[in-house]
């Protein structure tokens, strides 16, 4: 940080209008960083207009919504809605397929661009990257609605490619769509086709500005192709790694919903069945806006401690963090 | 080829080589053929589609599904709308994350970590779709095209990635270079800092101009008027109107036969007709990941 | 370099100024009337996507003039509740909200005042007030709790009594020399022969898929789907058996945990394990569901499966391979009543397909436009398209139904896009003269089987009057609490036993855990309901 910092803090005089090296306050900060501040200053102001001010709209998960009343003027009912979240009959069952879900999709989805970027970026061979490049960012497209059509024409046991290809392997005929075991690898693999090049975007951004003399010096230190990826390629990518896993951990009870909710039939809803996708199914009905109101809060309160225990590891053990 | 240059190559990195290749070779394949069937399948008859006769060629060729989708006047208007979104856009939120990304960046910026701290908090709690739209309601953005492009101009999550990029990119020792020459932070980030950057903020841009271009919930909470719609609006009610009811009789009758036979084509065009326009953006953006761009555009 | 950084600074700041500049109130207020003195009123449909631009519909051009009004239109064909909830809580209505259930009685609880209550209105409705005369259940579908309306209803008279209808191939039944089943047990010989023998001659004895029905919602059961089997037993589906309740000897009752449900799954099971039912009934969407029956050029797939419509359902080709079935009974000695899926009212009656905000600038030009469109002439057209292009005027005061100009078009899909069809409010009157269209006709003759089971049902006894009952704000959360509970346990079951069999063993611990889902609390609050209704028909 800016105090341990002796560079920062040699830095900071240069730079500073202020003559004297007074104890840092918020005060003099706003006089000696006064071009930090102006440059940040329209990103606070959008901030501020346009997620703060609607902010007292949270209150709606404690109050009972009396449109009459105005937004805000329904009757305090506390944590009512919140006990009755958590005393439903479907409490335990929708937070154990919310977190297998979307920790499938971190365990196995986060690495997948990371692999896929430095494979990418060793390809020597100039137009076949960017041939690859260019092809495996394409699936982010596809709507959700087609994306499951896909899934439903190419996994089909009768008729898709994927059932044939399974059958001409011996692997029988599993229906892929009807098996309360495959609904979670299907989801997440899926995700993966979708996602991973899309997201090794930003990794191969952060692997083009590695300076090219490290690589002829460890070329001139007789390293081979794996050594360089590890010293030098992967050290460059890890902050951005670091950050985006603590995002991404702040995200644990947020799944997609609505390619869930496209790919849920019968079979499957024992275990597809997910915090967002049972809202929408009591929300859509009978307008209950502040039960759903609650249970998002209850989400964003849960996913929001991960992030901060999350940030607080990250801190400690490698000193990036996202605050 | 480059493959078999072998030219200073050991033999182990010549094994290594042909490895990355296999693996890129299998990689494009399992991409490739999804996104290839789609193409095939939009030309396709959709009865063959859904039962699996169509794998490697178009059966059943026609066009219908295009000329459908062209046939609606309202998706010229719809292009033309979401391309405006999306650059105004676009540049505004690079204008605001950028400069907000460098300040955070700056490790003798005392208000650093709280203010971090504040933004991040926003990519958690919000006011719920009522509030915001109540919100929009009074600064008259209902109905109004800047909808599309001022509220959230900021988003948390690219801000923090190029924040990331900044901190652990931009070699300390330039900064103070800087100093010496009695160069200013305005100066210091317009000089050195962006040219620098040209691979973050092809990536930020992208994922700005991506996020705009596919945007469609703005388009139907916010806007009345159809003439201010965007493509993605226009396409989804191109797309429903191809749909089969899934309650065919609860929706009073049999209209089914008619849609049917091009339901599909119609699926599959949209998507080809949504995603062109973003392809032949990619390739521009795409050389400044080479390696070595960010050196080169110092001395350069 | 200075100048480039200024530049960038001031495009930075004019941005945050340009937000500023937005917040400038441009007063966008309609006026309340036109230059040439019509009053101006704002207006949102929620039409099927496929209906053409409001702006091209002669006859609604003519309405808007009858009535002196200029209708600026919103047009919403999709997610019209996501834009629902911010419109209605922000208190953003336009003048009028056509669309079925558009807005539902729910939101009339919750957004109080924010509807015009029309009942103390009817002198300047007398369209609507005929409606109520002649038909004067549709006053009751009209009629809230606390006795005013908001929403006016539709009826639309002509459709059928039920959407399901059974389909066999009998081009298969003689290829193999068998009669049409009659009953459960016949069925299955039936289709097992499907299933053995080359049934549609095309020399693959396994391309047959005996038997196939719609895609099962993880919500709950639909149209076409086998559950109108369990008429068979006696159980009269009517609207609500989605979720399993029916009415039986004036008892509201739930087949999810009665044992002819279980009886109906056994068979099921049965039938599946020896592939009697296509193996992807519950992965497949409807579009494949649809897609399958038409076989490849006429080589027919299907033998026995559920639908709206012939043509609808096999295309043009496969169509006269098939032919509709009586209902089934469950076994050739079984003397039980049969009965099938009611669905007459929720075909022919709607509720609030058109609503007036309570401020509206320009109520009277308002109430009168909504009083042109419940003139059954008027209405005729709101249902099937314009006089003169869909409709003929035959001279004597009677009309007839015009088949579409386009020729490859079927006259369902030319009504939908020609017109507001079945989304429209209107009163089709008992007396009006009009000749249907080829679709409705084929639909009332394949409904001919089973006219004598849904004329004998009961309908004081029997059928659960759903589209006339309402219910209080917390029954209605109750009931859908408890009914997305208990879909959650029963629909996975459902498929479970008829795919891996297993009821048997099931079966009471099954009935115990639906009973925890609030199952009872639902039926004794559907019988209060009930039962209030009956007391008052």
């Amino acid at each position: 940080m800016a105090l341990n910092n002796p560079l920062a803090k040699k830095v900071n005089t240069n730079i500073s209008n202020v003559p004297l090296m007074k104890k840092p306050t918020l005060l003099n900060t706003f006089i000696r960083d006064y071009q930090l501040w102006i440059m940040i200053l329209p990103a606070i102001l959008v901030i501020i207009i346009f997620n703060y001010i609607p902010m007292y709209g949270v209150q709606l998960a404690f109050r009972e919504y009396d449109f009459t009343k105005g937004f805000t003027g329904g009757e305090w009912v506390g944590l009512h809605y919140f006990k009755e979240f958590i005393n439903n009959y479907m409490f335990a069952d929708l937070m154990k397929n919310t977190v297998v879900i979307s920790l499938a999709t971190i365990i196995l989805g986060f690495p997948a661009p990371i692999i896929l970027a430095l494979i990418i970026n060793q390809v020597v061979w100039k137009k076949w990257k960017k041939m690859i490049q260019t092809t495996v960012y394409l699936p982010h497209f596809i709507s959700m609605v087609v994306m499951v059509g896909l899934l439903n024409v190419l996994l089909s046991p009768e008729t898709g490619i994927v059932g044939h290809i399974m059958k001409s392997i011996g692997l029988g005929d599993i229906n892929l769509l009807a098996s309360e075991n495959t609904f979670v690898p299907v989801y997440v693999l899926s995700d993966i086709w979708q996602h991973a090049g899309w997201n090794s975007i930003i990794y191969l951004a952060a692997l083009a500005s590695v300076d090219p003399q490290l690589y002829d010096s460890a070329k001139i230190d007789g390293a081979n192709r794996w050594q360089i990826i590890k010293n030098v390629d992967l050290p460059a990518i890890v902050p951005t790694m670091i950050i985006l896993f603590i995002l991404s951990m702040g995200n644990i009870l947020n799944t997609g919903f609505e390619k869930i909710f496209l790919m849920q039939n019968p079979l499957n809803l024992p275990v597809s069945e997910v915090i967002a996708t049972y809202v929408y199914k009591i929300g859509i009905i009978s307008n209950q806006f502040s039960y759903s109101a609650a249970i998002g809060l209850f989400n964003t309160m849960i996913n929001f401690v991960f992030l901060i225990a999350m940030n607080y590891i990250a801190k400690k053990t490698s000193n990036i963090s996202l605050w | 080829m480059d493959l078999f240059n072998k030219k200073g190559k050991t033999t182990s990195d010549m094994i290594f080589d042909i490895l990355i290749f296999v693996f890129s070779v299998f990689v494009f394949l399992i991409v490739a053929y999804p996104l290839y069937f789609v193409v095939i399948a939009s030309v396709s008859d959709s009865t063959l589609v859904s039962t699996g006769q169509v794998t490697l060629y178009p059966k059943g060729f026609s066009l219908f599904g295009y000329t459908e989708i062209f046939k609606d006047t309202r998706i010229w208007v719809g292009y033309k709308n979401t391309i405006i979104y999306t650059i105004l856009g676009t540049v505004l939120n690079l204008l605001l994350t950028l400069p907000a990304a460098y300040v955070l960046s700056r490790h003798e910026f005392k208000a650093r970590r709280i203010l971090m701290f504040v933004f991040v908090v926003t990519m958690f709690f919000n006011g719920g779709l009522i509030p915001t739209y109540l919100l929009m309601k009074e600064l008259n953005l209902t109905n109004n095209m800047w909808v599309f492009i001022i509220p959230f101009s900021v988003n948390v999550f690219n801000l923090i990635i190029v924040r990331t990029f900044f901190e652990s990119s931009i070699p300390k020792e330039l900064f103070e270079a800087a100093q010496m020459d009695g160069c200013s932070h305005f100066q210091f980030f317009g000089k050195v800092v962006l040219p620098l950057s040209k691979a973050v903020i092809s990536v930020v841009g992208l994922y700005y101009l991506v996020g705009h271009w596919n945007d469609f919930f703005t388009g139907l909470i916010y806007i009345r008027d159809y003439s201010l719609q965007p493509l993605q609006i226009v396409l989804r009610d191109i797309l429903l109107s191809n749909q089969v009811f899934a309650d065919g009789a609860g929706s009073g009758g049999a209209s089914g036969g008619y849609a049917q036979r091009y339901a599909d084509q119609i699926k599959y065009g949209v998507i080809i007709v949504s995603t062109l326009p973003i392809l032949i953006v990619y390739p521009f953006i795409q050389k400044y990941f080479e390696k070595g761009v960010m050196i080169g555009s110092v001395k350069g | 370099m200075k100048k480039v950084l200024n530049g960038f600074l001031a495009l930075s700041l004019s941005a945050t100024v340009l937000a500023a500049c937005s917040n400038e109130k441009v007063d966008k207020e309609e006026a309340a009337t036109t230059k040439d003195g019509k009053a101006q009123i704002t207006a949102l449909i929620t039409k099927h996507p496929l209906t053409q631009d409001l702006k091209k519909m002669e006859w609604l051009k003519k309405v808007e003039e009858e009535a002196g009004v200029k209708i600026k239109w919103e047009e919403v064909s999709a997610d019209w509740d996501q834009k629902k909830g911010a419109m209605l809580a922000s208190g953003d209505v336009p003048d009028l909200i056509i669309g079925p259930n558009a807005i539902t009685d729910a939101d009339f609880v919750q957004y109080q005042g924010l509807f015009e209550d029309l009942s103390d209105d009817m002198d300047k409705l007398p369209n609507v007030q005929a409606m109520f005369d002649a038909k004067p259940e549709t006053e009751g579908i009209a009629t809230q709790l606390d006795g005013n309306i908001y929403g006016l209803p539709k009826y639309q008279r002509f459709w059928p009594g039920t959407a399901t209808r059974q389909f066999i191939n009998h081009q298969w039944l003689e290829n193999l020399g068998l009669a049409v089943p009659t009953n459960w047990d016949e069925l299955y010989v039936v289709l097992k022969a499907f299933k053995d023998e080359d049934a549609n001659g095309n020399g693959d004895k396994n391309d047959e898929i005996p038997m196939d029905f719609s895609p099962v919602g993880t919500g709950g059961f639909g149209f076409f789907q086998p559950t109108v089997l369990l008429g068979s037993m006696g159980i009269t589906l009517a609207e609500g058996s989605g979720q399993g309740y029916f009415v039986e000897d004036g008892k509201v009752k739930n087949f999810f945990t009665d044992d002819r449900y279980k009886e109906f799954i056994e068979f099921l099971s049965k039938a599946y394990k020896e592939g009697l039912i296509s193996k992807e009934v519950f992965t497949q969407d409807y579009t494949k569901f649809q897609s399958v029956a038409r076989g490849t050029g006429d080589v027919a797939k299907v033998g026995y499966t559920y639908g709206w419509e012939l043509t609808d359902r096999f295309g043009i080709t496969l169509a006269p391979q098939y032919s509709p079935m009586a209902p089934l009974k469950k076994s050739a000695d079984s003397t039980e009543k049969l009965s099938w899926a009611y669905d007459y009212n929720s075909l022919n009656y709607g509720a609030n397909m058109i609503t007036l905000s309570s401020q509206s600038k320009n109520k009277e030009a308002a109430l009168k436009f909504i009083n042109e469109l419940y003139d059954p002439e008027v209405s005729m057209q709101v249902l099937f398209g314009s006089l003169g292009t869909n409709i003929a005027e035959n001279g004597d005061g009677s009309y007839k139904i015009l088949p579409p100009t386009d020729q490859k078009m079927d006259p369902g899909t030319w009504k939908w896009t020609s017109t507001w069809a079945d989304n429209g409010p209107m009163y089709i009157a008992d007396d009006l003269k009009l000749e249907l269209g080829s679709d409705m006709q084929s639909v009332g003759q394949q409904t001919e089987p089973l006219n004598a089971v849904l004329d004998a049902v009961d309908e004081k006894k029997d059928l659960y009057p759903g589209m006339f009952i309402k219910y209080s704000k917390e029954d209605n959360s109750k009931l859908s609490l408890n009914n997305t509970n208990l879909m959650s346990l029963a629909m996975p079951k459902f498929s479970q036993w008829i795919t891996k069999g297993g009821i048997e063993k099931d079966w009471d611990a099954y009935v115990k855990n639906a009973e925890k889902t609030g199952l009872p609390e639902n039926i004794k609050i559907m019988q209060k309901y009930y039962d209030e209704y009956m007391s008052k028909n």
